[in-house]
């Protein structure tokens, strides 16, 4: 892809985009992918002991981190999580 | 079952204790076709593993890798968990004993309890928790802990309010599945059983009996057992550490070692071989929670004498800044207001020093259990000296009763692999023994053929569990139910009190048939545990038990956001929509099946070799046992005694006629391997010497050599010898009278190029010193060392030494002994750190105890089986801790000294072991391939070699067409291939790519 873009120079490359400001109120979405031998297991005993966490945080199993795609990280920000938590 | 046939042998195995021995045990057993019937005293299996909260010297979890086993066990067909139970009588004889047990009343029936712990929550009465040594509290109905299997609660009737005052009842009011039973009165059962091993662990030393160290009288001493509580996330700080007194953060820790150990007045005379080592782990973990922490370790001897221990202890100096002071304190005292502790002891250059520590912890040591005796009695064995069941040297699993084996710290001290390894030896004994009888007791369930899906339009079914009020007090269950019913492809969507009670179970099945469901998604609890469950329940309703998702809402919704109703319940609905996206989309798994030859190559004729064959044999297995030298006996052919005097000679020409005489067993001298084709349950080999067979298992036992020293004058003064020529010389008629024998440690161990510790050399110095002061008093024999590590009940003949006038000094590396010739005599010179000045002997002869090495063959055989060895040269196992003679390859296992030096009667209860773990694979016709696991696409695939450079199991291979092909045989299903697959051309079963974004694209359905 970046060899594309040398060959073949837009008149003028898009401005990158300012940071937003953050909403005082700003809660991030955040995506964890963990494996089920040992972070999929600690987020259940984390459960076990009632350890209180904040809601917006959702678990995908994995059967080992080695499985991770760089798709499943693209496609998350792509649809507009606001973190990833890889964990094994 | 028939039990007038008195004659034939039993298809099953008692098993007397759950720790992880036992469990090892009765997993290889139950594997291999045999019924298991695991007694345990306790309320849940796991044992004194399941308390610990890392092991060394890999800082691995200890629960993380015992409660997937202790799941295992739980769950498996052919094991029945019988707790709370102890064994009253023990009649017959090998292959068949008859057996009382006796089951305490648990007062909550396990058929209608579903683990839910309403109850434990509504209990009002509080009780200081055994589990965690005190320094928490529990219910007077409970879990021993988390983790527990089984995990239905246990009403302690000592401390219940019903039983004790008649009134209160809370349990039995809120639970919803009328399980709690406060009739219930226990019950005896007689079982029959061909096999019986004893694995009931071990009970730890009351250091109250040492009033000096100050424990229960100083709070802030608390014993290792409370600290490795302390240490432990899910333990009374969770994994905070702080000290009783005051909850304040220590920073000076110390660690007094041999508390109750190696102490024949106030303790046990045993050094109980742990400690060190566990101290040392603790102190790494402990900084490694709270970087301000200061360990300082007290220790008369480092006894870090296994498989890169040494190199853990060089760690914990030096990158963990562990103090280790050589001293021992006499006594502990509490310094007015503070809460600190002053420890008395002697500096290095002796003088005296008053140091303060903010918590102390005391390494306390192993002993039998107070019923040992009684114990022993009921299974009519013999005890040692101590009370540890009495062993041999060269049988080290088996107890004076024949078909009564034993396992783990029963036998004497001993850590996690070695009581994993004797479980699998344990477990190979009694396959040996029962053989003709596997298979006999087990029953295979009956399932309907399953319903063809393929093409058929998705008809999830959705079933959101209550489970009691766990989730349904903090989600609105109803509410989720009813979203998913109105989800695509959701032919169904109803909520359950309990999803995996009979009924709950009973009534999925119904609404499978009823609805013609395909797809089934449970939202529950976690799928760790109960996945395996429902998926039983879909396959028993005619469903491939693969077309099922769980949704985990309580571990990881409901638990973690009590009070947050609303938001746990728009939690609960994206994760419950997360999995039905997910089985919108799951296939039916096949899991094919490939034969087993029933045959084992084992390389290397020492006495792992030799044990490892004919054990396997005695399974009724086939065996090629290949040797590179002219005749069997390896290293062990140049040792004559043991420790405890056991004649090794005698034993290893035992092995060698009986290999011989073996009907089922081949032997390859002269011959090495060739070539070795195919995969587990099938190889075929070609020797050197053009022999070729076909065998479904490889064992490696390559053994090792003897180091061939260059320090001391070795080799240029004949008055220079190492251990084992002086061995021979006495059992050749030396006689020692008025001669001067000087021995030196660690040569050639325990520093580069071989940095670790040889563990046999100690024992072979003080074999060798006992024999000289047993034969001629008047010879002096003098011992220098670095640190003696008679570990285990070794330790006695350490104390004999001592008591027989052998003279033991001290050296540190950094000054070694100076020898030189001295006319008649040589003369060394060694620097004693006790009178802090240089002494000299003038002995005759100068010993040297010289180490260990691997076997050069160990290189080939590594690059011919893509088997990965330490840094030191020996082979690694798949896992340290509960995989020690598993190699990471499925097929192939190790033994002996190939593995990592050890002595004998360790080399047997691993050479043991390698043919239970073997034996258990070789046991089946067919080897049936995993569900989960890597599907291969060749037409898309390009061969790039990615996934065949990062495969930790050796699957993907290059094929005759010189293209990438996949083994599904040796696949785990870790998907690492899927990950760095270019093309993605691999894809895992159930955690495809389009099932994975469906979850993702699901999970962010509602973000703006």
């Amino acid at each position: 892809m970046t060899g594309q873009a040398h060959a073949a120079p837009r008149e003028e490359a898009p401005p990158i985009e300012a940071p937003r400001e953050i909403p005082p109120d700003w809660e991030p979405s955040i995506l964890a992918f963990a494996c089920h031998y040992c972070a999929f297991a600690a987020a259940d005993l984390a459960g076990v002991m009632r350890l209180s966490y904040a809601p917006n945080v959702k678990i995908i199993r994995l059967p080992c981190t080695g499985k991770l795609d760089h798709s499943y990280v693209l496609r998350a920000f792509e649809r507009g999580v606001d973190g990833l938590f890889v964990a094994g | 079952m028939n039990t007038t046939q008195t004659s034939t042998k039993r298809g099953s195995v008692l098993i007397a204790g759950g720790g992880i021995g036992g469990m090892q045990a009765a997993l290889d057993l139950a594997d291999s076709g045999f019924k298991v019937h695991l007694v345990t005293r306790d309320s849940s299996i796991g044992g004194t593993m399941a308390m610990l909260d890392k092991t060394f010297p890999t800082g691995d979890c200890s629960m993380c890798m015992i409660s997937p086993k202790m799941v295992e066990v739980g769950r498996h067909p052919n094991i029945v968990l019988h707790t709370l139970a102890e064994v009253t009588g023990v009649t017959g004889e090998a292959g068949n004993f008859a057996v009382t047990v006796h089951q305490k009343p648990r007062y909550v029936i396990a058929e209608r309890c579903t683990g839910c712990g309403a109850c434990e929550k509504k209990c009002p009465k509080l009780v200081v928790s055994g589990f965690e040594q005190g320094l928490s509290k529990r219910k007077a109905i409970y879990a021993l802990l988390p983790q527990a299997v089984p995990n239905t609660r246990v009403i302690d009737a000592d401390n219940c309010l019903y039983f004790q005052r008649g009134r209160c009842k809370a349990c039995q009011k809120f639970c919803e599945t009328n399980a709690i039973d406060f009739e219930d009165q226990g019950r005896d059962l007689e079982l029959a059983v061909g096999a019986v091993i004893l694995s009931p662990g071990l009970a730890r030393y009351n250091p109250t009996i040492r009033p000096e160290l100050g424990f229960g009288r100083w709070p802030n001493v608390v014993t290792s057992i409370q600290f490795e509580r302390i240490l432990s996330a899910s333990g009374p700080f969770m994994g905070e550490i702080k000290r009783p007194s005051d909850m304040r953060h220590p920073r000076k820790i110390a660690w007094i070692q041999c508390v109750g150990s190696r102490d024949p007045h106030k303790a046990n005379p045993w050094c109980s071989s742990v400690c060190c080592m566990y101290a040392t782990k603790q102190a790494v973990i402990a900084r490694e929670h709270d970087g301000a922490v200061q360990p300082t370790i007290f220790y008369m001897e480092m006894r870090a004498f296994g498989k890169d221990f040494d190199k853990y202890v060089d760690r914990a100096r030096n990158q963990y800044g562990v103090t280790y002071r050589r001293t021992m304190i006499s006594d502990v005292k509490e310094e007015a207001g503070t809460g600190n502790l002053v420890l008395r002891y002697a500096a290095d250059d002796g003088t005296l020093v008053n140091e303060v520590f903010d918590l102390v912890v005391l390494s306390i040591g192993f002993q039998p259990h107070a019923d040992a005796p009684q114990f022993a009695a009921t299974f009519g064995i013999a005890e040692n000296l101590h009370g540890f069941a009495a062993t041999g040297h060269f049988t080290p699993v088996e107890t004076s009763r024949p078909g009564v084996y034993v396992t783990g710290t029963y036998q004497g001290p001993k850590d996690i692999p070695e009581t994993v390894a004797q479980g699998s030896a344990v477990a190979g004994r009694s396959m040996a023994l029962l053989g003709e009888a596997r298979g006999t007791e087990i029953t295979t369930p009956e399932l309907p053929p399953e319903v063809d899906v393929t093409g058929a339009e998705p008809r999830i079914g959705v079933f959101v569990c209550h489970c009691g009020i766990n989730i349904a007090s903090t989600v609105n269950v109803k509410q989720v139910a009813a979203e998913m019913g109105a989800q695509p492809n959701v032919a169904v969507s109803e909520d359950l009190i309990y999803a995996c009670a009979p009924d709950g179970q009973a009534k999925i099945k119904a609404l499978i048939a009823q609805h013609g469901l395909n797809r089934v998604v449970v939202a529950s609890c976690t799928p760790r545990t109960h996945a395996p469950l429902f998926q039983d329940t879909i396959r028993e309703a005619g469903l491939n038990k693969y077309l099922f998702e769980l949704a985990d809402i309580r571990e990881q919704c409901s638990w973690c956001h009590m009070g947050q109703k609303a938001v746990a319940t728009a939690k609960a609905t994206e994760i419950v929509r997360m999995n039905v996206a997910k089985a919108r989309l799951l296939q039916p798994v096949t899991t094919d099946s490939v034969d087993v030859t029933p045959a084992a190559m084992v390389i290397g004729g020492g006495v792992a070799g030799m044990v490892t064959s004919l054990a396997l044999a005695d399974q009724g297995f086939a065996v090629h046992l290949v040797e590179r030298e002219a005749r069997l006996g390896g290293l062990a052919a140049g040792v004559h005694r043991t420790l405890d005097g056991s004649d090794v000679q005698a034993f290893v020409r035992d092995k060698i006629a009986a290999v011989g005489a073996h009907p089922k067993i081949t032997v390859h001298c002269q011959a090495e391997v060739d070539s070795t084709g195919g995969f587990v349950g099938n190889f075929k080999t070609t020797l050197t010497d053009g022999a070729a067979f076909d065998h479904g298992a490889i064992v490696v036992a390559t053994g090792g050599t003897e180091y061939t020293p260059t320090e001391y004058g070795y080799g240029e003064d004949p008055r220079v010898i190492t251990q084992r020529e002086l061995e021979k010389r006495l059992a050749a008629g030396l006689d020692p009278a008025r001669t001067h024998f000087l021995m030196i440690q660690c040569v050639g161990s325990r520093e580069e190029p071989a940095n670790y510790c040889s563990r046999v050399c100690c024992q072979d110095a003080i074999k060798n010193a006992i024999a000289i002061k047993e034969k001629a008093p008047n010879a002096q024999v003098t011992i220098l060392y670095r640190d003696i590590r008679t570990y285990g009940l070794r330790e006695d003949y350490y104390r004999r030494a001592r008591e027989l006038g052998v003279l033991f000094l001290h050296f540190e590396p950094e000054r070694k002994p100076q020898v030189a010739p001295d006319g008649e005599r040589m003369r060394v010179t060694a620097f004693d750190t006790v009178l802090g000045r240089e002494v000299e002997f003038f002995p005759n002869l100068v010993v040297l105890s010289t180490g260990l090495r691997p076997h050069p063959a160990s290189e080939k055989i590594g690059r011919q089986y893509k088997l990965t060895r330490n840094a030191d040269g020996y082979f690694l196992e798949a896992h340290v801790k509960l995989r020690p003679v598993d190699f990471p390859s499925e097929g192939l296992y190790v033994a002996g000294l190939a593995h990592a030096p050890k002595n004998l009667d360790e080399t047997v209860s691993q050479a043991l072991a390698a043919a239970g773990r073997a034996g258990v694979l070789l046991s089946h016709d067919k080897l049936g391939v995993s569900g989960i696991i890597s599907k291969h696409n060749r037409d898309i695939c390009m061969s790039c070699l990615a996934c065949f450079r990062v495969c930790p199991f050796g699957s993907p291979f290059i094929d005759e067409d010189g293209k990438v092909s996949h083994n599904e045989v040796i696949c785990t299903g870790c998907g690492i291939c899927a990950g760095i697959c270019p093309a993605k051309a691999f894809q895992v079963n159930c955690f495809r790519d389009d099932q994975i974004h469906a979850m993702i694209d699901a999970a962010t359905e509602n973000i703006a």
